[in-house]
Order: structure tokens, then sequence, then C-alpha cells
């Protein structure tokens, strides 16, 4: 009975103190060791590890964590008013120190957003608001601001928290709800503008085609007149060559059918032409053949 | 019994140092937390047995998707706001995004270990870079021409940013899925986007116009040309007629030019003569021109 007792007692205190002699960390986490409560030192390599059975293993979660602290409201140089999300990338560095000075993670992060947000209001405080939004990209100073604003958090939370921020970020700029309606108006104000512009340049394009398409049918038309002139002009010139050239051969039977011609056409029925009776036409009708 | 039952457990507790890892996984092995094989391929593999060592199964190929903005809930990202979709563009516009995000494991052990929370890394790493890109471009330009860009520019930068937080996912795309105004501003952009319609149909008419009136021009043109040159060409013919028949009747004429004058002569009195009226007079004679007032009375 005793012997069996005995086994079983042996048995459970040789299994506690491998309990409590071996330790294992997972690659998520780091281990300080304590001993009676007094932080001794931090192992940091994830596998099978051995300690004294009376030091005590706390685990330290020793991944990248996101924090977002709630948006707020900064002042840049230029007294302009922004909403700033950020988020601060973080994780315990120094476990010894982190735990001496915050103990969790909800704590460290409270910590975080006091340094964050301080520091965010001292460096927009130094910058104008064209340096963090503006469509002129080389006037943007944002991403060296943050890596300037990261490096001095990390400095502090480290040196105060054994924390190590990897990366502060703006997550969302925005404006202040209060200064929603102006902006809307704004760029209804900018809309309209641009339609108006959009509208106008349409006209004049349009304008500018169509009186393009006048000129052109005037030239169009013009230069043809100019052609068909100088076309007739060629006819009749070759017709009064032809003419003359004909007429000056017999210049007095010319004279003689052209006038006759002439005749014809000045005299109508409203003519009353008194005719001599000596004349050549009425000789014969006056007084006969022999003319007496 | 008892030792049969023993080495019976004993040879299952051995099996469970045989894994597999299917076809769309990887595997990341530790050993008492350590990690000793960080991916597996597919296949089937040798371990030390459980509780030595543990493997875990990621499905690698599998694409997940993140949605940033819009209203689909955002407690991932801890808004506060989950209505909040609002970003700032360079020229001062407020406009509404809404942005998928598709991704895959990269590398499995980063994957597994290096962040709490992979979602929030990856949408915290996109989301500032989108904020970035728009804060430096004018409204019109995001919703429009370069919103393919800031795609590109934002899945590069934001996998930049994850590759140096060691997160292990690969981003395949961040697609903007939509981009608009805020409602209180939407009918300033669609009459915009309606003037912009109504220059290029104004634009369009006038091109019509010019298309109607140009070509008519041209026939116009065209038939005064061959007017003209009909003109010269009857001219011409007429001239050649007039001249020959002209010189043919004038040869005639000049055989016998005496009595062939007084035959024209005659001809054309005949002609003349019956349409006026006619006085004749005694040679000689006086002429009392009363009579002509009379007659015209």
């Amino acid at each position: 009975m005793y012997r069996r007792h005995r086994k079983l007692v042996l048995a459970v205190a040789a299994l506690l103190f491998l309990w409590l002699t071996f330790f294992t960390i997972r690659e998520t986490d780091f281990v300080l060791i304590t001993q009676f409560g007094r932080p001794l030192y931090t192992v940091s390599d994830a596998g099978l590890h051995m300690k004294w059975f009376w030091q005590n293993s706390t685990y330290f979660d020793r991944r990248l964590r996101m924090y977002n602290p709630r948006p707020s409201e900064f002042l840049t140089r230029d007294k302009k008013n922004l909403v700033i999300e950020s988020y601060v990338a973080w994780r315990i560095q120094d476990p010894k120190r982190f735990v001496e000075t915050v103990g969790d993670p909800i704590a460290a992060e409270m910590r975080l957003h006091d340094i964050v947000w301080s520091g965010l209001a001292a460096a927009l405080g130094t910058h104008d608001f064209d340096a963090i939004i503006s469509p002129a990209a080389e006037t943007v100073k944002a991403q060296q601001m943050l890596d300037s604003l990261s490096a001095a958090t990390d400095r502090a939370a480290l040196a105060q928290y054994g924390i190590q921020v990897v990366d502060v970020r703006i997550k969302r700029l925005n404006l202040p709800e209060q200064n929603k309606q102006s902006v809307y108006a704004r760029m209804r104000a900018e809309r309209e503008r641009i339609a108006r512009q959009y509208r106008a340049e349409g006209e004049e394009q349009a304008l500018r085609i169509r009186a393009d398409a006048d000129r052109q049918k005037e030239e169009i038309l013009s230069v043809a007149y100019k052609q068909a002139e100088k076309t007739k002009g060629e006819g009749d010139a070759e017709a009064t060559r032809t003419y003359s050239a004909a007429y000056s051969k017999n210049p007095r039977f010319y004279k003689l059918i052209r006038t006759l011609e002439s005749y014809k056409k000045i005299f109508d029925d409203k003519t009353t032409a008194i005719l001599s009776s000596d004349s050549e036409l009425l000789k014969i009708f006056m007084r006969g053949e022999t003319g007496q | 019994m008892r030792q049969r039952i023993a080495i019976g457990a004993g040879i299952l507790w051995l099996l469970s140092a045989i894994y597999i890892v299917p076809t769309d996984a990887q595997a990341v092995v530790t050993r008492f937390g350590r990690v000793v094989e960080p991916r597996m391929m597919p296949g089937i593999h040798l371990s030390l047995p459980w509780p030595l060592d543990r493997v875990s199964r990621l499905k690698v190929q599998q694409q997940q998707r993140l949605v940033i903005g819009g209203d689909a809930s955002d407690s991932v990202l801890g808004r506060t706001q989950p209505l909040q979709t609002q970003f700032l563009t360079g020229d001062q516009n407020v406009i509404n995004l809404r942005v998928v995000v598709q991704y895959y494991v990269g590398v499995p052990s980063d994957y597994l270990f290096q962040q709490e929370n992979v979602t929030r890394t990856i949408a915290g790493a996109v989301e500032s870079e989108l904020a970035r890109r728009v804060a430096r471009r004018d409204v019109d330009s995001v919703l429009t021409t370069e919103k393919a860009a800031i795609q590109e520019e934002v899945r590069a930068a934001a996998q930049k940013v994850l590759n140096e937080y060691r997160a292990g996912a690969l981003l395949s795309s961040v697609n903007i899925e939509l981009a608009a105004p805020p409602p209180e501003a939407a009918d300033a952009f669609r009459d915009v986007a309606s003037a912009r319609a109504d220059s290029s149909r104004i634009v369009n008419e006038a091109q019509g116009y010019s298309n109607d009136v140009l070509p008519k021009a041209r026939g116009a043109a065209q038939q005064l040309i061959e007017a003209s040159e009909a003109y010269k060409q009857r001219k011409i013919n007429e001239a050649q007629g007039d001249a020959s028949r002209f010189t043919e009747v004038a040869a005639e004429y000049a055989k016998a030019s005496d009595v062939n004058g007084r035959r024209l002569y005659a001809e054309a009195m005949e002609q003349i003569l019956p349409k006026i009226k006619k006085l004749i007079v005694e040679k000689n004679g006086n002429l009392d021109l009363t009579i002509i007032r009379k007659e015209d009375k």
C-alpha cells in the first residue's frame, strides 16, 4: 500500500518537476523569466527551453498589432482643421520594460494614443494644409512628416514602455463635420463652373466649326465663280476672234447686213417713218420704172 | 491484453507523425513552438509525432476578400463610424470610395505568426496608401482617368508596406469598386456629365452642319464651272457657225454685189415697213408736222 503510494507520489513529483523545468515558446510569443516576482531575463527564441523550477515564465505576445486611435481633429500651421484617422503598428520589444511600466496591451495603446496624438498635433502645427493635401504632388510632405513621427514615437515608446513602434500612418483624412456643408457648397459651385465651362467650350467649338464651314463654302463658290468667269471670257474672246477674222475680210458686206439687222430691231409699230417719194424704194412706186 | 492495448496506442501515436497536405494548401510545421518547416508543399510527409510537432495547414491559393469603405461592416477596421467612407482629394473635395482588396498567403509562417490580425494589418496598409494617393489628386482624376493608376499604385505601395511588416500576405488586386461624389453634391456632378454630353452634342451638330454645307457648296461650284464651260463652248461654236455662214454668204455677195445689195435691202424693208406707220411725202414738198401729232392721238 505504502509502496504503491510512494511510486505514485514520485511519479507525480517527477512530472511536476519536468513541467516546471521545461517550457516551450511559440513563434508568436516572448517569455519573461521571473524569480519570486523579480524579472530576470527574456527568452525570445521559439522552441523548447529550461529554467529552474522555482522560476516563473510569463508569456507576451510579440506579434505586430494594429492600433487605431479614434479620429481626432488637428490644426495645421495655416490654421485649417483636419480630421485625421491614424493607425499605429506596434509590438512589444522589451517585455521586462513593458511589464514594469505598462503591463497589458490595452494600457499600452492608451499610452501610444497620447504619444501619437501629441506627435501628430506637433507635426501638423509645423506643416501647412498644402503639405498634407494638394493635387501638386511635389508640395506634399506627408510621408516625410509621418516617417519622422514614426521614428520619434518609436524612440519614446521604446525608452519608456519597451514598445517598438513600427509605423505610424494616416489612413483617413477628412474635414470636420461642421465644415462639411460649406465644403459641399463649394464643391457644387465648382461643378457648376466646370459645367458652364464645358458648355461654353462646346459652343465655342461649334461656332468655330460653323464659321469654318461658312468660310470654306464662300471660298469654294468664289473660286468657282472666278474660274467660271475666266472660262466664259475665254469663250467670248475666242468668239470675238472668230467673228472679227471673218468680218474683216468683207467689211462692206458686214456693214450692210449688220445695218439691216439693226433696222429690223430698231423699228417697231410705234415708229412713224416719213418716206420721201424720191427714195430708192419708192421711186418706182411713185413714178414707174422709167422714173419720170 | 494490457500490453496489446499499449502497443496499439503506441502505433497510433507514431502514425500521428504522418500528415497530408492537400493540393490547394501548404503547411507550416512547428516543433515545441519553433518553426522547423516554413513551407511544406502538397503531398504526404513525415514529422515527429504529436505533440512534439504541430502542423498548421493554410489554403495558400485561396483568394481572400476585404472591403474598405462602402456600407459593409467595418468591425475589422475598428472604425467608430461604420458608414464613414469619405476620402479627401487634393483639391479638397470629399468623395466616397469603396475598395475591394484581394489577397492570398505569400509566406505561410509570416502569415501565421507575425501579426495579431492579418486582415487588420492589410486594411491599415491599403487604406493609408489609398488616403495618401487620393490626397494628391484632384477629384476629377480620382473619379475618372486616374482610377486604374491609383489602384495599381496603392497595390504596389501597400505590398511594400506589408513586406516591411512581414505580413506574409500577397495583394493580388486593389479595386476601386465605387467612387462617387457625396449625395449632397451628386446632382452638380451629374450636371457636369450632362454638360460634357451637351457640349459634344453641340459640336456634333455643328459638324453635321459643316458636313451638309460643304458638299453642297462643292456641288454648286462644280455646276458653275460646268455651266461656264458650256457657255464657252456655245459661244465658240456659235461664232464659228456665224463666221462660216457669213464667209459663205459674203463670197456669193462679192460675185454680184450690186444685185445682192439691192435684194438684201429690199428683203429687209419688207420685214420692217409692214410694222411701222408710213408717211410718204413728195420730193421737195412741204410737210405739215401736225399730222403726226394727230396720228398719235
